[in-house]
C-alpha cells in the first residue's frame, strides 16, 4: 500500500507530491493525460492550438456547458464545438501552459466579507485562514518553483517575508517603460508584473530563452515553473514517487468507516485498474475535481464522496474580467523607437493595482456600498502573442464580412508589418453564485461510459462593473500611448483556463466541504489541494495561490500521515 | 438565358439558390444529392474540359482537384501582394489537412461537400462546371457563396485553411520556403517541429491509437 496517492499532477498536486516523497513518504500519482518530454514540446502551432493536441480530444471526453442566455440557461455538450474547460491534460497538468502571471493576493482578499460586506445574490465569505498563514508559502513557490520579477512599493503591496523575488525580471519589450510613462502622466503607477519562469538557471531547468512562445505552449527550456518541470523531476529522484501517467481515475472507494480506500481507474488501454493508499489528495483541476467526488458515491456517500452537505460542486468560480487591447503604428514612431518595439519579445510584464481597491464615489457600487467602497482588481498590460495564427485569423472578417482575396492579404501585411497590437488583462472576483456550479451530466457520457460535468456558468453583474471600470482605466492609458482602435471586451464568460470553487474550505461543514487544511470535513482521509478550495478567487490568475496552498496543505498532510 | 443576372448583389436570390438554402437544413441530404449528380457528369466534364485537370490523389478527383486549386487562387490570389495559394501550396497543405484523421471524419467530409457543391452550384447558374467557367465568372460564384449560410460559412473554413497553408510550419505541406512567414515578417518560435516532434509523431507517441 502507498502512503500517498495524488489523483493529478498539476500545480495543485506539484507540491503535495514534492514535499511528501522528499520527507520519505511513497506517492503514488494517478494522471490522466501522457508525460510529454520536455524535448517533445516544440512551438509547433499545428500541436498545440490547432490540433489541441494536449487535451482530449471532445468527442472522448466531452463536457457540458450550460451559459446563461436571455432565454434561461442553454446546455451544449462542447462535443459540438465552443469553448471548452480542458487545459492541458498530461503530467503537469494545465501549469505546462500557463502564461504564469504570478500575483500574490492581497490580505484582504482573505477577508472579502469583512472588508466589503456581503453583496446580493453573491455567496461572499472569509477565508478561514489569513493571508499571514500562506504568506510562507508563497515566498517557498518563489524559490523553488521559480518566480522572476521586482518588488516595488505601491500602496496594495502585499507583506513580504522577502525583499524581492528569487529570479530577477524577465526581459521585456521597450513598449513596457511606454506603459509606465503613460501611467505616470495619468497618475497611475505601472509596476513590474512578476512571473513563475525563471531567468536564471535552476538545477537541471534553463531560463528563459525567450521564445515568445509562451502560454498555451508547453517550455522548451523548462524555464516556465510548471509541476512537471519544477517539482515532479525531484520527486522522482527521490526512488518514493512513482507517476503513472494515462490512469484516469472514475472512482474513490469508501470503507465502511467512510475512508477512502481506493482510487479505481483505468489505464491506457481501458482496462480498469485500482491502487490503495492510506491518505488520497484529489487535484485534477476544479471542474474534474468535483466531477469525481460526485462520481464516488457509496453507502455513506449516496451523493457523491463528501458530499453529504451537498456542497459538492456548489460555488465555482471563474476569473472574471476581460481584456482589451489597441494598434501602436510605427509611422507615428520614431524609426528607434518603431525599431524597438518591432523587437519580437512580446514580454512586458507591467502591472496596474492602483485599483485593486475602488473607494470612488462616483462609482456607482461604491456609492451604494456600506463600506464606501468595493473590491477591484489587477490591469496586466502586455504585447498581441507571437504565434500568427491568430493574429491572422482575427483579420478574417472586415465588419462582419468575410475577407478574401486582395482584400485579405492587403488586411494581413498591415497587421502584422504596419503595427503592433498592445493588450490589457483585467482580473477581478468572480463573485461565487448559485448559478455557477458543477454538476453530473444525465445524459452525456465519456469515451468510457462515465457520465461527464455540466458545468453552469451564471455570473453576478457585478464582475461586469467591475471589468468595465477597471478596462475603462487601461484604455486611458492605452490612449495615452497614442494607440488607434482601442477596445475592450468584458463579458459574462468565463475564461476557460482558470477555474477555481466547487470544494470550498470553511469552518462550517455545513457550508463547506474542506476545513481549513483542505482535508474533506467528512471523510478523514481525504484531502483536495486544486483551485477547488478557493470560496472567492481574488483579482489574479490562480496559480500562484493554488501552488501556495498544496504546500501550505503538504505540511498538514506530512503531519497527518505522521500519526498514521 | 444568362443566368449572369441572377448572381448580381441587387437580384434577390433564385428560386435554384432558393432551394439550396432549404437543402441546408439537411447538409447531408443534398450531398447525397450532390454526388448524384456529380456521378452523372463526370464523364462529360473528363471528355469536353479544355483545362488540364490536375491529377487525382487519395482524397480528391481530378475535377475536384482543380475545382479547390480554383477556389483558393480567389482566395489568396497572385495579385502582386505576397504570395499566392499556389506559392505557398495551399492545395497540397489541405491534402494533409484531408489525411489527417485526428480530425473528425465530418470535418474532412464537408471540405469536399462544399467542392462538390460549389460544382453543383456552378452547373444550376450556367450550366457549366465550376471549372470551365470564366476567372470572372469564377470569383462572382465565390461572392455569392459568401452571401449564402451554408456557402458562407465553408468560405470561411476554407479561409482559414489557407491562413494555415500561409502561417503553420512548412513541415504540414504549406508555407513552402516559408514564404509566408517572410511576407509578413514573422519569426518563427523555436524550437520548431521535426519529423519526430511534428503532429502525427507527437499524437502517436503520446496518443497511440488515435490517429
Amino acid at each position: 500500500m502507498h502512503d500517498i496517492c495524488v489523483i493529478g499532477s498539476g500545480a495543485g498536486a506539484g507540491p503535495v507530491i514534492y514535499e511528501l516523497s522528499k520527507a520519505g513518504y511513497k506517492v503514488v500519482v494517478l494522471e490522466k493525460g501522457p508525460w510529454i518530454k520536455t524535448e517533445d514540446f516544440t512551438k509547433d502551432e499545428m500541436t498545440a492550438t490547432r490540433r489541441d493536441a494536449y487535451i482530449p480530444r471532445h468527442e472522448d471526453e466531452p463536457q457540458v456547458i450550460e451559459s446563461p442566455t436571455s432565454s434561461g440557461y442553454k446546455a451544449r455538450s462542447t462535443d459540438e464545438g465552443g469553448s471548452d474547460f480542458q487545459n492541458g491534460s498530461c503530467v503537469g497538468g494545465s501549469s505546462n501552459f500557463m502564461s504564469a502571471y504570478f500575483h500574490r493576493l492581497k490580505p484582504k482578499d482573505f477577508r472579502l466579507l469583512s472588508e466589503y460586506g456581503p453583496i446580493n445574490g453573491a455567496n461572499v465569505v472569509d477565508w478561514p485562514i489569513s493571508y499571514d498563514e500562506m504568506e510562507p508559502y508563497y515566498t517557498k513557490v518563489e524559490s523553488e518553483v521559480g518566480v522572476s520579477g521586482k518588488v516595488v512599493e505601491h500602496k496594495h503591496l502585499e507583506p513580504r517575508s522577502t525583499p524581492d523575488f528569487p529570479y530577477p525580471p524577465l526581459n521585456s519589450n521597450a513598449v513596457a517603460d511606454w506603459f509606465v510613462k503613460a501611467g505616470s502622466e495619468l497618475g497611475y503607477n505601472i509596476i513590474p508584473a512578476a512571473r513563475g519562469i525563471i531567468s536564471t538557471p535552476k538545477k537541471d531547468r534553463k531560463a528563459c530563452y525567450h521564445s515568445n512562445y509562451c502560454g498555451s505552449f508547453g517550455c522548451a527550456s523548462d524555464a516556465k515553473g510548471s509541476s512537471r518541470a519544477a517539482l515532479i523531476p525531484q520527486a522522482v529522484e527521490t526512488g518514493n514517487c512513482e507517476i503513472l501517467p494515462n490512469s484516469k481515475v472514475f472512482k474513490l472507494e469508501t470503507n465502511e468507516n467512510g475512508k477512502v480506500i481506493k482510487a479505481h481507474f483505468y489505464n491506457q488501454t481501458g482496462v480498469a485498474q485500482e491502487v490503495e493508499a492510506k491518505i488520497f489528495v484529489v487535484a485534477c483541476q476544479a471542474i474534474e475535481t468535483s466531477r469525481l467526488l460526485l462520481m464516488s458515491k457509496s453507502e455513506q456517500f449516496p451523493n457523491g464522496l463528501a458530499n453529504n452537505s451537498g456542497q459538492v460542486g456548489k460555488n465555482m468560480i471563474f476569473a472574471g474580467g476581460g481584456a482589451g487591447s489597441g494598434i501602436l503604428k510605427y509611422d507615428d514612431l520614431s524609426e528607434e523607437d518603431a525599431k524597438a518595439l518591432a523587437n519580437k519579445n512580446t514580454f512586458v510584464n507591467r502591472c496596474l493595482k492602483d485599483f485593486y481597491e475602488i473607494d470612488d464615489p462616483t462609482f456607482e457600487p461604491c456609492s451604494t456600498s456600506e463600506k464606501g467602497k468595493v473590491k477591484g482588481g489587477t490591469i496586466d498590460f502586455l504585447i498581441e502573442h507571437s504565434n500568427p495564427m491568430p493574429k491572422a485569423v482575427r483579420n478574417k472578417y472586415d465588419n462582419g464580412t468575410l475577407l478574401y482575396g486582395s482584400a485579405l492579404k492587403e488586411k494581413l501585411i498591415t497587421y502584422f508589418t504596419d503595427q503592433k497590437r498592445v493588450r490589457f488583462e483585467i482580473f477581478c472576483d468572480w463573485l461565487p453564485n448559485d448559478n455557477c456550479f458543477v454538476s453530473l451530466d444525465k445524459e452525456v457520457k465519456d469515451k468510457w461510459g462515465d457520465p461527464v460535468a455540466k458545468v453552469r456558468t451564471g455570473f453576478h453583474n457585478r464582475d461586469i462593473e467591475i471589468g468595465n471600470y477597471l478596462a475603462d482605466k487601461a484604455m486611458n492609458v492605452l490612449k495615452q500611448m497614442g494607440a488607434y482602435e482601442i477596445g475592450k471586451s468584458v463579458t459574462g464568460n468565463p475564461p476557460g483556463n482558470l477555474i477555481a470553487g466547487g470544494c470550498r474550505f470553511g469552518n462550517d461543514p455545513k457550508t463547506s466541504v474542506l476545513n481549513k487544511d483542505c482535508r474533506a470535513h467528512e471523510v478523514e482521509n481525504l484531502y483536495v489541494t486544486d483551485g477547488s478550495f478557493m470560496p472567492t478567487g481574488g483579482s489574479a490568475p490562480h496559480t500562484f495561490t493554488i501552488y501556495a496552498n498544496s504546500f501550505r496543505v503538504a505540511e498538514k498532510i506530512k503531519e497527518h500521515i505522521s500519526k498514521i | 438565358m444568362n443566368k449572369l443576372k441572377y448572381i448580381r448583389k441587387e437580384v434577390s436570390i433564385p428560386d435554384t439558390f432558393q432551394n439550396i438554402d432549404n437543402w441546408e437544413v439537411d447538409r447531408r441530404k443534398f450531398l447525397r444529392a450532390t454526388l448524384l449528380a456529380g456521378a452523372a457528369t463526370q464523364i462529360s466534364w473528363f471528355t469536353s474540359c479544355s483545362r488540364q485537370l490536375e491529377q487525382a490523389n487519395d482524397y480528391l478527383t481530378a475535377e475536384q482537384s482543380t475545382i479547390l486549386k480554383d477556389i483558393l487562387m480567389i482566395i489568396f490570389p497572385e495579385d502582386g501582394n505576397g504570395p499566392s495559394a499556389n506559392d505557398i501550396n495551399s492545395f497540397g497543405y489541405i491534402l494533409w489537412v484531408l489525411s489527417d484523421n485526428y480530425r473528425k471524419p465530418e470535418d474532412n467530409e464537408y471540405i469536399m461537400e462544399g467542392i462538390n457543391w460549389a460544382n453543383e452550384t456552378s452547373i444550376e447558374i450556367y450550366d457549366q462546371p465550376f471549372i470551365e467557367l470564366s476567372k470572372e465568372e469564377q470569383e462572382k460564384m465565390v461572392e455569392l457563396f459568401t452571401e449564402m449560410e451554408w456557402g458562407k460559412n465553408w468560405m470561411s473554413v476554407m479561409v482559414t485553411l489557407v491562413l494555415e497553408s500561409l502561417l503553420l510550419d512548412p513541415i504540414y505541406g504549406g508555407n513552402t520556403d516559408e514564404k509566408g512567414w517572410q511576407w509578413l515578417d514573422h519569426v518563427a518560435g523555436v524550437p520548431r517541429p521535426t519529423e519526430e516532434t511534428r503532429f502525427e509523431s507527437f499524437i502517436h507517441k503520446y496518443k497511440p491509437g488515435q490517429i
